[in-house]
């Protein structure tokens, strides 16, 4: 449960004294590490795919380029599949605003009100919106899309990877991809996945700042010390 | 047919060569060298099943290939040797005569026999595309395929669809395995097949009685288990990051990796790399230009470009690859949120400037407090 912090001793009288009425720990740490394992392996990820793609780097300034950018981006790889599969035992066991709990539930008359509601808000058709603690609905929506994106980017990059050895645990655990999309489409989309990533990532950076302006509740600050502050009066 | 050694003897082969060929066939299919002599045996017995061999859509290349050797190599002699009971290229009969004696073989050897299919099937409007002796190709493939023991689909066309089946299919050009669902097929797809392969798949099965083990394609493991990236001469160079920029630059001049020239070798499956052409002469990686991914299922279509890596997806009357497509959206949701930024701040102006105000007010208020103060 959120831990809370009176913020009461930074008054005085004064009219800036702290909006907030407390604080809530709302990002646990895994939840917070895992976020910014996430950002650094995307950003390798995508440098090291781009010259997967393109190698724009030649011999003659690097030996073994080739070679040492794939071992890093196989080996970054692996991590960014360790940090998802963290996030889904968080998704699945974690406290509340981590986990599943908090999708709104589109069976749910006041939560498809709550989820219309940011719509118009984000489409200029009203003012408002309710100050939301943990992720508005359009957002979980967004996070749900990208978690797919990241469960299909590391499931046919085991897959390329496989390639290499048809006989080997990892091809018949992952190659039955190509069974659905052949090979030269799997590689295809997974290029086409890191732009995908890299549009969400304009989106995720934008909607952050707006509702740190917005609701002044520290959006941004909280992926670093996982705090908000309690604003829903 | 006649005695194996005999006609051995009579194209100059000695057993000497007979049996080295043997091994290395049963290196091919990665047998221990202690099969040599089953090999040897099973090649010499009399037993050997007919083969009928249907040609469909085709441009006769897998016969070129068969037909190809500029010497008689003790290969080729297997392949003559097994009876050749109808293959309408080189056979001496012709007309009704010759699909008579297809029939013959199909009646007598009922289950028995091989059919060696090359080239595609087309479907469309009945499959009038492509028609021998009055017959349709989805016809006689059902008739003659349909009570052979084993159907080896050879080159892309009668494995995958090939050429025919290039978009947009005008004739509905289909590879064997469709037509014949459930039956044992070896499809040997390239553009064309590997005699080689071929020559090791009936080997195999006059040795064992049965199919070589098949990927999910039913590609033979022996020469499609490996990616041709894996066993390429060049692969060194790739990872060294020394590639071909241009046709006959320094780096193609070296021999250096085709990766920028659209090699599809990254993708592709055969053992072109180890087994070559023409007698191991030589491949095409080797001779310079990039893997095409002649033997995968997704040739033609998916192999396009030819000198690019990738695919593009065909819409809006251009073709468009990943990469065009990636920058369109992340430059769309640029501009969309660059715009949501400065609508928000448009209408938030007033609020904006009234809270700046608001907090001017309040510091000069905190300053002449601390004045008062010092005071
Ligand atoms: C955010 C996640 C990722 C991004 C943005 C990304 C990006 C890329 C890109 C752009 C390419 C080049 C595609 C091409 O032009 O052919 C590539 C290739 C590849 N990626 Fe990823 N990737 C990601 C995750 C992964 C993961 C988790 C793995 C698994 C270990 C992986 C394994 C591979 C492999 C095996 C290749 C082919 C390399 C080769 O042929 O040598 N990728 N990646």
């Amino acid at each position: 449960m959120a831990e809370t912090l009176n913020s009461s001793e930074t008054g005085g009288g004064r009219k800036f004294e702290c909006a907030a009425r407390r604080f809530l720990y709302i990002w646990e740490g895994p939840i917070r590490i895992i976020h910014w394992v996430n950002f650094f392996c995307i950003i390798i990820l995508s440098f090291t795919g781009w010259y997967i793609h393109d190698p724009f780097i030649t011999s003659t300034q690097h030996p073994y380029i080739m070679g040492n950018m794939r071992y890093v981006h196989y080996l970054t790889g692996v991590v960014f599949a360790v940090s998802f599969l963290a996030r889904s035992y968080w998704l699945l066991n974690g406290e509340y605003y981590a986990s599943w709990r908090m999708f709104p539930n589109p069976f749910d008359k006041k939560d498809r009100h709550t989820f219309w509601t940011f719509i118009r808000y984000y489409t200029f058709l009203s003012k408002d919106a309710p100050h939301i603690l943990g992720h508005n609905p359009v957002a979980v929506v967004a996070y749900i899309g990208l978690y797919a994106l990241f469960a299909f980017q590391i499931l046919s990059g085991f897959a390329l990877w496989s390639q290499a050895d048809p006989g080997g645990s990892l091809y018949a655990a992952t190659g039955w991809l190509f069974a659905i999309i052949g090979n030269q489409w799997v590689r295809w989309f997974h290029l086409l996945v890191m732009f995908l990533i890299g549009g969400f990532f304009i989106n995720h950076l934008y909607s952050v700042v707006l509702f740190d302006f917005k609701s002044k509740s520290g959006e941004v600050s909280s992926i670093f010390s996982g705090w908000k502050p309690d604003r829903r009066d | 047919m006649g005695d194996f050694s005999d006609l051995l003897e009579s194209h100059g082969v000695t057993r000497r060569e007979f049996l080295k060929y043997c091994s290395a066939l049963g290196a091919a299919l990665a047998l221990p060298l202690s099969m040599t002599a089953k090999i040897a045996e099973a090649i010499e017995s009399d037993t050997r099943p007919p083969v009928i061999w249907l040609e469909f859509q085709d441009c006769a290349g897998d016969s070129e290939s068969l037909l190809r050797a500029n010497r008689p190599t003790v290969g080729d002699l297997v392949l003559d040797h097994i009876s050749l009971d109808y293959h309408e290229t080189i056979m001496a009969a012709a007309g009704h005569q010759a699909e008579a004696s297809q029939q013959a073989t199909v009646e007598k050897y009922k289950g028995k026999y091989i059919c060696i299919v090359e080239g595609s099937i087309p479907t469309e409007a009945g499959g009038v595309y492509c028609t021998i002796g009055g017959r349709t190709a989805v016809d006689i493939l059902k008739q003659v395929g349909g009570n052979a023991a084993l159907i080896i689909a050879v080159g892309n066309c009668a494995a995958y669809g090939g050429l025919p089946a290039a978009h947009p299919n005008p004739t509905g050009a289909k590879g064997v395995s469709e037509i014949l669902p459930g039956k044992t097929i070896i499809n040997l797809p390239g553009c064309p097949m590997n005699v080689d392969n071929l020559t090791a798949t009936v080997v195999h099965y006059l040795t064992f009685g049965a199919a070589p083990a098949c990927d999910r394609h039913l590609r033979p493991l022996f020469a499609y288990g490996k990616r041709i990236h894996d066993n390429c001469e060049r692969r060194a160079h790739f990872d060294a990051g020394q590639y071909v920029e241009n046709w006959g630059d320094y780096g193609h001049r070296q021999g250096w990796c085709l990766y920028k020239m659209g090699c599809k070798g990254p993708e592709t499956f055969h053992n072109c790399p180890t087994l070559r052409w023409n007698e191991g002469l030589s491949w095409p990686v080797m001779a310079g230009h990039g893997c095409v991914g002649c033997s995968e299922p997704l040739f033609f279509d998916a192999m396009m470009p030819m000198y690019r890596r990738l695919p593009n997806v065909p819409g809006f009357g251009v073709e468009a690859s990943a990469v065009k497509i990636g920058t369109a959206i992340v430059g769309a949701s640029a501009a969309i949120f660059a715009a949501h930024g400065a609508v928000t701040t448009a209408r938030n102006w007033k609020k904006i400037g009234k809270a700046k105000a608001e907090a001017r007010e309040e510091i000069s208020h905190l300053n002449s407090d601390s004045d008062s103060e010092e005071s």
